[in-house]
């Protein structure tokens, strides 16, 4: 056949929340339509995605131009995917009301997404991975087993394909003869000059576990719920520094007060229009904060003590 | 070695534009870009021209025509002239075909092709020239990538206007396009090969089947006589076109020198013409035409649209005639009905008197592929291409239970079939499914109750579902009609549309979603493929019955897991 170049829809990746968070390499696109992609370390190129799990946090934030919502969904490798739902996308916001008044009740479940990446850059390079929604529902536990197989064998795919570049110099022509599929040499050739030395055992860990969902469903499943919404309990009562409901343990104890750390990072932000929300998460949770901790710091800070605002949605300033 | 010696091939580039300039100083500063500016001294070629023609401003007025070499940067090519020089254009490159041609006495590699302005936006607005790469640019320029052009020229012959892109031009990829052409090479290629690309080829074939024929030209100022056959040999085969008699016959092994292979439609072919050398080879290696069947018999599942030659077994499953009145007043009658093989099925239309019976085995020879709503059908002209067998080739196929497996991916990535199953997850519910209203005249679907064609309408009502599915690699548009879509939602489209009615549309499809989304799905139908991408039309979808337990113990086998 002759070459054609078909600028069709991206397909959606099946990846665990594992792979998708550990990435922090970003493709732009070149040109007016030209998609752009999270790499992840296997050499993944994630546009949109298919994933699923069991809602993990929810909630809605009202802006200047309409109501937003973001939330988490843990998979069966422990790590959460998050997720976005923008006031641009008013055909989705009657769905997510009723998905928060479930949340809100107190239900837990499974749901499925289909969303598309996207990501932030703070001030000091960390890249934050997420994805804005495109499609969602509930599901019952078949169809979330379902898609643990089939992300279990693209994963599987992408650590074989992984292991067969490790010999292979980094081009295409040596890649295919290595026996890298043909969808994955790209991504495989910005990974590999991307990213350092890393242990892909830690995948197949997360592969085994979705298996062995799959083949014991119920037990797991049941188990995994049930120590979301105990970790989700604790939550609701108020700020809470445990981090068992986060995947990304901190490296440290945390030091200092998290209040006093977000002002420091709201003021020394040189942008003009101030700092990105999910900028001063980062910043909190690698000083060893949970997320959910911070996360309700500068809503205190900004709705309460009134020591920061919030001009344009998602940005921060100080207060003087 | 001096830099002069090193750069001697870049200098004299130099010297062309700039005579006055010290051949030293060049070369000093094509040593600046490679080791200074890491810039490759065949890449610098450019920048060190403009460079001297800078320092030399008094020479930039001695050369004649001064202000064409001012730099004139254009967004479309309507904004350039006959005679502008000199000129940056972003473009998109649609074709780029190399060739050996005869420059002042020297053999050079040339390439010409098509390119397109306002490569940013929508096909439609844009417009194409033609261009000629006389600076074997040819690992920049590859088909659908965009480039920025920089120092090419206007070339107007014939009142049409085309682009030079020169040695000294700059070409800057600012979107990958598709595998860059390979030079021309004097060595024969596989016929395999030779499909990839468009261009001029060397082969080396058997030539499988040749008949005259005639063209007529459509200004009506009489007819060529052509020849059209096909080459074959271990790795495929092509058609061919010869503007000039073929002295050869059905059988010769023949070497092809400079042929050139165009695409027709959605299949390459071969052209020849005065300058294409034909010669009778000798070779007891290759391939018999007996041998050669195995290339040369197609199947079904094979069929791209504008393939002619095509050898092929067939099984009917239905068989119709219809009479009609031709433009010229003449009485015709058409033949035509389903067909099958174990690899697929499609129409068959023949133009002569041929009656098989469901179930009758026939053997087609020299039977054309026309494309019919989007998929590729069979075409006879003569009775004499049409044997009907004794001998059934396969056991019978049941029509009712024909739908051969495709996997999604291999299905996106081939031709437009017919009778076809296959799997996949529904990773999006299209806003416009449900209740829609079609155009009483062509079934088109009413935009605010108007038909782009017939105006205002009074809609009929039908029943769709809009999904795509996906399989983490490759995606297809599903499409569902009103018979399949009454199926799979288990209500009538006079539910459905009471369901609507008594919620709203955004209920619907929250109820489709809650239903159908991330479920797999085993579908049968038919494919449609094109440059925009796959859709599957639908005739019934149903939820995918393999087990969860099933399918992780075929992943763990696959992959050799133990848990």
């Amino acid at each position: 056949m002759i070459n054609q170049i078909r600028v069709g829809r991206q397909s959606a990746i099946r990846i665990f929340a594992q792979e998708y968070s550990d990435s922090n390499l970003p493709l732009e696109g070149v040109g007016e339509y030209a998609p752009s992609f999270i790499i992840t370390k296997l050499g993944a190129k994630v546009n949109r995605a298919l994933f699923g799990g069991v809602i993990d946090r929810f909630e809605r934030r009202d802006g200047d131009n309409g109501p937003s919502y973001s939330g988490q969904l843990r998979d069966a490798t422990g790590g959460i995917h998050r997720f976005q739902i923008a006031p641009f996308q008013p055909e989705l916001h009657a769905d997510a009301e009723e998905l928060l008044a479930r949340f809100e009740s107190g239900d837990r479940f499974l749901m499925m997404m289909v969303g598309r990446a996207r990501w932030f850059e703070s001030d000091d390079g960390g890249i934050f991975t997420s994805f804005r929604a495109e499609e969602f529902c509930i599901v019952e536990r078949e169809v979330y087993v379902n898609w643990l197989v089939e992300t279990s064998e693209a994963t599987l795919r992408r650590l074989s394909a992984y292991s067969a570049s490790l010999g292979s110099d980094n081009n295409p022509e040596a890649l295919e003869t290595a026996g890298v599929p043909s969808d994955l040499i790209e991504g495989m050739i910005l990974a590999k000059d991307h990213y350092g030395a890393f242990d892909p055992e830690s995948y197949r860990v997360g592969v085994l576990q979705g298996l062995s969902m799959a083949l014991n469903s119920n037990v797991e499943i049941e188990t995994m719920m049930a120590s979301s919404e105990s970790s989700q309990s604790d939550g609701d009562l108020g700020p809470s520094s445990s981090s068992a409901s986060e995947p990304e343990k901190p490296n440290s104890e945390p030091q200092g007060d998290v209040e006093d750390l977000i002002l420091n990072v709201v003021r020394n932000s040189s942008d003009v229009n101030g700092i990105p929300y999910d900028s001063i998460v980062l910043a909190c949770t690698e000083a060893g904060f949970s997320r959910e901790s911070s996360e309700d710091a500068i809503e205190d800070l900004r709705d309460i003590k009134c020591q920061i605002i919030e001009p344009r949605f998602g940005f921060f300033q100080i207060l003087d | 070695m001096t830099d002069y010696e090193k750069y001697a091939a870049q200098v004299a580039l130099v010297k062309e534009e700039c005579k006055d300039a010290d051949n030293n100083e060049i070369a000093e500063e094509f040593r600046r870009y490679e080791e200074e500016f890491l810039i490759e001294p065949n890449d610098a070629v450019r920048s060190v021209i403009l460079k001297f023609m800078k320092a030399s401003g008094q020479e930039i007025k001695s050369i004649s025509n001064a202000q064409t070499r001012v730099e004139k940067k254009a967004d479309r090519f309507s904004d350039l002239g006959s005679e502008d020089k000199n000129v940056t254009i972003e473009v998109a490159v649609v074709t780029y075909v190399p060739r050996v041609q005869m420059v002042r006495g020297e053999e050079k590699q040339i390439a010409f092709g098509w390119i397109e302005d306002n490569p940013w936006e929508s096909n439609d607005k844009r417009v194409r020239w033609d261009f000629k790469d006389w600076g074997s640019h040819s690992e920049n320029l590859a088909p659908n990538s965009v480039v920025r052009l920089e120092g090419v020229s206007v070339n107007e012959w014939n009142e049409k206007r085309s682009i030079n892109i020169n040695r000294s031009s700059r070409v800057t990829v600012l979107r990958e396009g598709g595998p860059s052409v390979p030079p021309v090479s004097d060595e024969p290629v596989t016929i395999e090969k030779a499909s990839e690309n468009e261009g001029y080829v060397n082969l080396l074939a058997r030539i499988i089947s040749l008949k005259p024929d005639v063209i007529v030209k459509r200004d009506g100022s009489g007819s060529l006589d052509i020849f059209r056959g096909t080459f074959a040999d271990s790795s495929g085969k092509i058609s061919f076109l010869s503007w000039v008699p073929i002295n050869h016959e059905i059988g010769d092994l023949v070497k092809i020198e400079g042929a050139m292979i165009r695409k027709f439609r959605e299949t390459p072919e071969v052209n020849i013409n005065d300058r294409t050398k034909i010669e009778k080879y000798h070779d007891n290696n290759f391939a018999s035409t007996e041998e050669l069947s195995e290339v040369t018999t197609s199947k079904i599942g094979d069929l791209r649209n504008g393939m002619k030659d095509v050898i092929t077994t067939v099984q009917v499953e239905s068989w119709q005639s219809r009479t009609f009145t031709n433009s010229d007043g003449e009485e015709k009658t058409v033949r035509s009905g389903d067909i099958m093989d174990p690899t697929g099925r499609c129409r068959l239309t023949a133009w002569c008197e041929i009656d098989p019976k469901p179930g009758d085995f026939l053997h087609l020879t020299g039977a054309r592929v026309q494309f019919w709503q989007g998929s590729p059908d069979l075409v006879v002209d003569n009775s004499d291409q049409v044997s009907n067998l004794t001998d059934a080739p396969w056991e019978s196929i049941d029509p009712e239970q024909h739908w051969v497996d495709i996997e999604l991916s291999k299905l996106v990535t081939s031709g437009s079939r017919r009778g076809i199953k296959t799997k996949g997850t529904i990773v999006a519910i299209r806003s416009d499914s449900g209740i829609i209203q079609r155009c009483p005249e062509c079934r088109r679907i009413l935009r605010e109750s108007a038909c782009l064609d017939h105006g205002p309408q009074q809609g009929v009502e039908d029943l769709r579902l809009k999904f795509v599915v996906d399989n983490g690699i490759h995606n297809a548009s599903l499409i569902l009609g009103k018979e399949p879509s009454e199926k799979l939602l288990g209500n009538t489209q006079e539910a459905v549309k009471e369901i609507i009615s008594k919620t709203s549309q955004g209920d619907f499809l929250t109820e489709v979603r809650n239903n159908y989304l991330a479920r797999k799905v085993t579908i049968h139908g038919r494919s449609l493929v094109d440059a925009q991408g796959a859709m599957i039309l639908a005739e019934g979808v149903t939820f995918d019955d393999t087990s969860n337990e099933t399918a992780a113990n075929l992943v763990m086998e696959e992959w050799g897991v133990l848990l």
